[in-house]
């Protein structure tokens, strides 16, 4: 058992770990964020990105421990019901969602990609998707709401 | 054995006195891409984990005077990302490029690359051409070794208990040299390599390779050199035919290693189109 702090959508927890908990554990289990989602639990479908100082990581491929001093953002983080962000927004808009399970993913690859650079080309976008497998929609969709999003956050309607 | 112990020094010095304390207890984490698999799996004979990805003296990339370092803790990412890295690297740039997926490559790092002895290992046949030079470091003192000596076996490198891979170190490429890289995946991200190819060549004013080095991986225990076929090249000008006959030495020499294997019929008739557009990368890069 060890005590780290963690640093989750702005606020520090302090949370009692298992030496060999995962992140991915961690988010899930002790603080409840259940929007990080568990695939293939091997680095490969994307379902549990998240983003740690600005990039994107696998959390189910981190160890808790590792994770102390980062700043950590999951999908509660982004927006909530009332309150969506306008990448969000752009998925719905899009109809870029079907079952849902790899979007939390595939949002936060969107957020990593769009605060680096306003406006992506669709190359751009399919490569900064790329580590996020997504059964349903066949990607076009998710490509355009990126797409969309990043007009929509630049001011463009 | 469970892990009972989770340590994240923030400097070398610190890191190898844990090792030190722990000895064949002590397992080295950085990106974890491949460790946390199998700790997630129990397949673990270790009982401390020391992270070394937070240590800053471990991530960088430098030149100095003809000398390229890199730190073992620097992710695929700040690789493909870093302006130091010219042209002439291209190669390296592109093997870390190919490596997993963004996420994977924000956290994989270089040394974790070599340390795991995959033979898979994307980043190591670049480093071999380039006659790269891993830098490790024990209480005692600091070693170089040759990363081409640094391979054992699958899975297994030179490394002992209480040694940590600090750096990589090779020759910047002079003007007339060049480094290519191309892979066969099985689909355009995430895929580990069926087989990955790099070549070094030193062009003479005639176009003719002067020096050329190429190594594969996945097509044995580990990442390695295949002399006898930079030997035919070398000297020689890539003419369709030199190239034609230089692939099918590589072919066969393939298929001699691989012999009794599933792979073999694929794999060596594979190799042929993956080091003609490893060839071809090096000659068009050579502007």
């Amino acid at each position: 058992m060890k005590k780290i702090e963690l640093k989750v959508n702005g606020k520090i927890h302090s949370i009692d770990i298992e030496e060999d908990m995962r992140l991915i554990d961690v988010l899930r289990d002790k603080l409840g964020l259940l929007g990080t989602k568990e695939g293939c639990g091997e680095g490969e479908c994307g379902a549990c990105t998240i983003i740690m100082d600005g990039e994107t990581v696998a959390s189910c491929l981190v160890m808790a421990f590792q994770a102390e001093g980062k700043e950590i953002l999951t999908i509660e983080g982004l927006g909530d019901e009332e309150n969506l962000d306008p990448i969000q927004q752009a998925f719905l808009d899009e109809g870029a969602v079907q079952c849902g399970f790899c979007i939390p993913g595939m949002v936060l690859s969107a957020k990593a990609l769009l605060d680096k650079k306003e406006s992506p080309n669709r190359d751009e976008i399919k490569e900064a998707i790329s580590g996020n497998l997504c059964r349903c929609t066949g990607y076009h969709k998710i490509v355009n709401a990126v797409e969309k999003a990043a007009n929509d956050l630049q001011g463009g309607k | 054995m469970t892990i009972k112990y989770a340590h994240k020094p923030n400097t070398v010095e610190d890191a190898i006195e844990l090792l030190n304390q722990y000895k064949e207890k002590g397992k080295i984490i950085a990106g974890g891409t491949d460790l946390v698999i199998e700790i997630k799996n129990r397949k673990t004979d270790f009982e401390a984990l020391i992270d070394v990805s937070s240590i800053e003296e471990m991530s960088f990339v430098t030149v100095e005077g003809d000398i390229v370092e890199i730190g073992a803790a620097t992710t695929f990412t700040e690789i493909v990302e870093s302006d130091l890295l010219g042209n002439r690297l291209a190669g390296l740039k592109e093997a870390a490029h190919s490596i997993g997926s963004p996420q994977i490559r924000n956290k994989g790092t270089i040394g974790g690359n070599i340390c795991n002895g995959s033979p898979a290992a994307d980043i190591v046949p670049p480093l071999l051409v380039l006659d790269a030079v891993a830098v490790i470091r024990s209480k005692t003192g600091e070693r170089e070794v040759l990363v081409e000596k640094f391979f054992v076996d699958k899975g297994k490198v030179a490394l002992k208990d209480d040694e940590l891979l600090v750096s990589i170190k090779f020759k910047k490429p002079s003007p007339n040299q060049v480094l290519s890289f191309s892979k066969l995946g099985l689909r355009k991200a995430l895929a580990i390599s069926r087989i990955c190819t790099s070549v070094f060549v030193e062009f003479d004013t005639n176009d003719s390779c002067k020096e050329i080095r190429i190594a594969n991986g996945s097509l044995g225990r580990f990442g390695m050199r295949e002399r006898e076929v930079e030997e035919y090249f070398e000297g020689k000008q890539l003419t369709e035919e030199i190239i034609e006959d230089g692939l099918k030495l590589m072919q066969k020499k393939v298929a001699e290693r691989l012999a009794g294997r599933s792979t073999v019929e694929f794999k060596s008739t594979a190799i042929k189109g993956v080091l003609r557009s490893a060839l071809k990368n090096a000659f068009n890069q050579n502007v």
